[in-house]
């Protein structure tokens, strides 16, 4: 078994909304190793999305330990997280997230302007990265001219364009039709499988369940010990 | 740099509010930026050669009291005065008064003294010997010849109100001049004859020509004792510092103009402000998908600023732009004679209408920036827009 590349040990997320005092995540313990793919699974307000931020330092424990690729999340202050998060991971969102304003070779181009590359090097990884979603003839289209799953193709290529270790997707196919979603599912699957990105996926659809080699089940904020 | 395509496609993202932003913006940097020219040209500028070797004289106590022409003897006794020569404003009514433009300025003058006093004033010597030797006669400048569309030749006729009576005045010079010239010059000869003899051997103010800008100070100071226990006790002061004088008579100019600018730079900064909370708000869930992307909070702060600033700069440079026209127009309008000489486009006005821009973008969205900078990714992703 490799490495892990995510440990969590008794992580918990607790917090105040109107007064509720709500466990998000408790006492989560968990290591997925480096060339995974795994989904979280669950149901609605289990813990899957709260556990999948914490693990890309999008929010903060307030109980317990994570450590991805080797850093301690919890030492790291928030530019440096914002510094390791640009290197190391690359987020997919559900409902897409492009920029308006930006093409997609400019939507995918977003993440390289906070490296040192030129600007000549930065068009040409964000069009590798498009061809390899397959939109390399849509460089230019802004996304009110894509649909939605050339969308999330899109928002894939922003997401690998760094050439992170770890891609974490919030409920992929979410927004997708069964068609647009199947081609997302293979598209990560080949990331995972040639590229050995290690892909932590939370979804609803068993469907997408299947593309994973590994599922882990959240309910009530606790990873269910069958799973872990 | 690498940010600036992102912030200008920010800025032209919702076209119609920027366009209309940056015209708010625009109109209030082009009122200010005429404010700031009319206070610099009365207060911050330096005289040009000629006009620092001029001084006025009028009565301590008011332009409207009259001084005895008799001074001018007792004046060109003084070191440094090379010309004495009376100046009188005539007032008067040319056509119809109501209308503005036929309100130009006019005086009464000694012929032969006017274009030595003025050597920035250029005449053909033919025209200004007429202009000497024709009582009737009156020079007009380039400006007044243009916006009345009067030749050599032409009469002139004027209804006097502070000189009572009917004159008429043949134009025999045009000069041209560097700053207005909606200006009339007539010989004050002509007036005088027709005025009763008590109402003779008084005059408005005296045009003082000295030897070197330098002596003004002193100058000034040798005719103001010179008069000092006389009946009409004297108020000498420089040229510019006489336009700025008669400006006052309608009150205190220098603080409506600075509070006038003020109050345009807080109400376009509250617009402003409301503005960019609202385009803020809007895109509070684009900030966290940004900061996922690994944006910091400060690379935030400067996308935000930076497009507010930008919107701002486009709106100063147009109102500033905007306002070098307004200068123009009023520059040659009939009241331009009446006013120091403007710089119509002055670097330097121009550098502070864009700084003011990008202080005003800058404030108007210092406080929605930085809370969209600090806001957790976590909160800004579940906005709902």
């Amino acid at each position: 078994m490799s490495e892990p590349i995510i440990e969590t040990r008794n992580l918990t997320k607790e917090f105040l909304r109107d007064e509720f005092h709500v466990v998000a995540l408790k006492d989560v313990t968990l290591e997925i190793p480096q060339g995974e793919f795994v989904t979280l699974m669950g149901p609605s307000g289990s813990g899957k999305s709260t556990l999948l931020h914490l693990i890309a330092a999008m929010d903060r424990p307030t109980g317990g330990e994570i450590r991805v690729l080797g850093h301690n999340l919890r030492e790291l202050t928030d530019r440096e997280i914002a510094h390791w998060r640009n290197e190391n991971v690359g987020f997919i969102f559900q409902q897409f997230n492009l920029l308006p304003v930006l093409t997609a070779l400019e939507n995918v181009e977003l993440p390289l302007k906070l490296t040192h590359l030129n600007k000549a090097e930065r068009l040409e990884h964000a069009a590798t990265a498009l061809n390899l979603v397959g939109l390399g003839d849509r460089l230019g289209h802004f996304p009110r001219q894509l649909s939605g799953g050339q969308e999330q193709r899109v928002a894939i290529a922003r997401a690998i364009v760094t050439d992170p270790a770890l891609i974490l997707a919030d409920e992929p196919t979410g927004n997708l039709d069964a068609a647009s979603a199947q081609e997302v599912l293979t598209i990560l699957s080949k990331l995972n499988k040639d590229f050995g990105k290690t892909i932590v996926m939370v979804t609803h659809d068993p469907h997408a369940a299947h593309f994973a080699t590994r599922v882990h089940h959240l309910e009530k904020g606790e990873l269910m010990p069958d799973a872990a | 740099m690498r940010f600036l395509p992102l912030i200008l496609r920010n800025s032209w993202r919702n076209r119609r509010r920027t366009l209309l932003t940056i015209a708010s913006i625009g109109v209030s940097m082009c009122l200010l930026g005429v404010m700031i020219a009319l206070y610099s040209a009365f207060w911050l500028s330096k005289p040009q050669d000629n006009q620092a070797l001029r001084l006025v004289v009028r009565n301590r106590v008011s332009l409207a009291v009259f001084l005895p022409l008799a001074y001018r003897q007792q004046i060109e006794k003084i070191p440094g005065v090379r010309i004495a020569t009376p100046a009188t404003w005539f007032g008067g009514t040319y056509k119809d008064a109501r209308e503005a433009r036929n309100n130009f300025a006019r005086f009464s003058v000694e012929p032969e003294k006017l274009f030595p006093l003025f050597a920035e004033w250029s005449i053909p010597e033919d025209q200004k010997q007429a202009f000497i030797h024709e009582r009737t006669a009156c020079v007009i400048g380039r400006d007044l010849a243009n916006a009345f569309n009067f030749h050599l030749g032409d009469r002139i006729p004027l209804q006097g109100d502070i000189f009572p009576g009917n004159f008429e005045f043949t134009v025999r010079g045009i000069f041209d001049s560097p700053s207005n010239s909606n200006l009339m010059y007539f010989n004050k000869e002509y007036i005088d004859q027709a005025m009763p003899e008590r109402r003779r051997g008084f005059v408005d103010t005296f045009y003082i020509l000295i030897d070197a800008p330098e002596h003004s100070a002193r100058v000034a100071n040798a005719i103001d004792a010179q008069f000092r226990n006389s009946t009409g006790a004297t108020k000498t002061e420089s040229e510019q510092a006489f336009v700025v004088g008669f400006l006052s008579m309608l009150g205190d100019v220098r603080m409506f103009l600075v509070w006038i600018s003020a109050a345009v730079m807080f109400t376009i900064l509250l617009v402003s402000a409301n503005t960019m909370a609202m385009s803020v708000r809007e895109r509070v869930r684009e900030v966290g998908v940004l900061k996922t992307l690994g944006f910091t909070p400060g690379t935030i702060l400067f996308l935000i600023l930076g497009e507010a600033v930008a919107i701002s700069i486009a709106g100063g440079a147009i109102g500033y732009l905007i306002s070098t026209v307004l200068l123009k127009g009023v520059q040659r309008s009939p009241m331009g004679g009446f006013l120091p000489s403007l710089h119509v486009v002055d670097p330097v006005i121009a550098a502070v209408c864009l700084a003011l821009a990008a202080l005003i973008g800058l404030l108007s969205s210092l406080v929605p920036a930085l809370g969209a900078s600090r806001a957790p990714i976590v909160e800004a992703l579940r906005s709902t827009d």
